[in-house]
């Protein structure tokens, strides 16, 4: 399994419009495709999982995910937006990069967590936050994750 | 959407994140990289979870009660006409048709509320 498999080009922003963390949620949610409902009870979900503790991981990364039966399958996003996002992270700090994670709550291939624990694994390179300022493209983004193996 | 059907797909995911930091995997990871508390956090879905149940009608609510305490699952996603609660295809009569999602179903088979995933 590689991450790259999951990435679509139209599922990358590499320049997000939102200032606020709910917008940039919106936002990311809005790269997956889905109808409005879906959009609005997916959002509900993930902002319910912020609200147990924020999923900004610090260095200026965030990876907001949850399961919901509005998606059929493992569905994932990435925004940037490089003068930062208040997302109440670890590290107090704004954030800059957002993974987007979300699955039905049964898969056959159990990827959701494999794909998740990379995506952490991924962000915690010394050099990443910095890589991920720096990509003027979308198939940049897909470039680094094959660069990184994960 | 049918607002109940909303209510209830808000309540099945409720549960899945309830299960996941109770005995999932995820659990660990929700601590390691994410510094979660599970206790707290699972204090305040059950305080979500009671908020939404709730705000069920009286009917809806009492299946829905039946139906948690006796499947793992209450709500269950159709997938290409088959119920993902019991993998049996259901032969309800609007499963085609737009809007389907308009309606409180349940499965012939298994009596789950359906949610049809486009
Ligand atoms: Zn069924």
């Amino acid at each position: 399994m590689q991450l790259r498999d999951f990435f679509t080009l139209d599922a990358i922003n590499l320049d997000l419009e939102s200032e606020t963390k709910d917008e940039a949620l919106k936002e990311l949610v809005g790269l997956l495709g889905l109808d409005e409902k879906s959009r609005g009870i997916l959002f509900k979900m993930l902002k319910r999982r912020e609200n147990l503790g924020s999923t900004g991981i610090g260095r200026r990364i965030a990876i907001p995910h949850c399961r919901s039966l509005v998606v059929n399958r493992l569905r994932v996003a990435f925004g940037r937006k490089l003068s930062g996002i208040d997302f109440d992270a670890i590290d107090k700090k704004p954030v800059q990069h957002v993974f987007l994670i979300v699955a039905p709550p049964l898969e056959v291939s159990n990827q959701y967590l494999p794909v998740l624990g990379r995506i952490a694994q991924f962000g915690k390179e010394p050099d990443v936050p910095e890589r991920l300022a720096e990509l003027q493209r979308p198939e940049e983004f897909i470039a680094l994750l094959e660069e990184k193996g994960v | 959407m049918h607002p109940q059907l909303e209510l209830l797909l808000e309540l099945q995911d409720l549960q899945t994140q309830r299960r996941a930091l109770e005995d999932d995997p995820l659990r660990d990871m929700e601590e390691a990289v994410f510094e979660l508390r599970p206790a707290e956090a699972l204090d305040l879905l059950q305080v979500k979870i009671a908020e939404v149940i709730d705000r069920l009608e009286p009917g809806i609510r009492r299946r829905y009660m039946d139906l948690a305490g006796n499947l793992d699952r209450a709500v269950a996603p159709v997938l290409n006409g088959i119920c993902y609660g019991c993998f049996v295809a259901t032969p309800t009569a609007w499963a085609s048709e737009a809007g389907r999602n308009d309606h409180i179903g349940v499965c012939d088979y298994c009596g789950r509320f359906l949610y049809y995933v486009d």
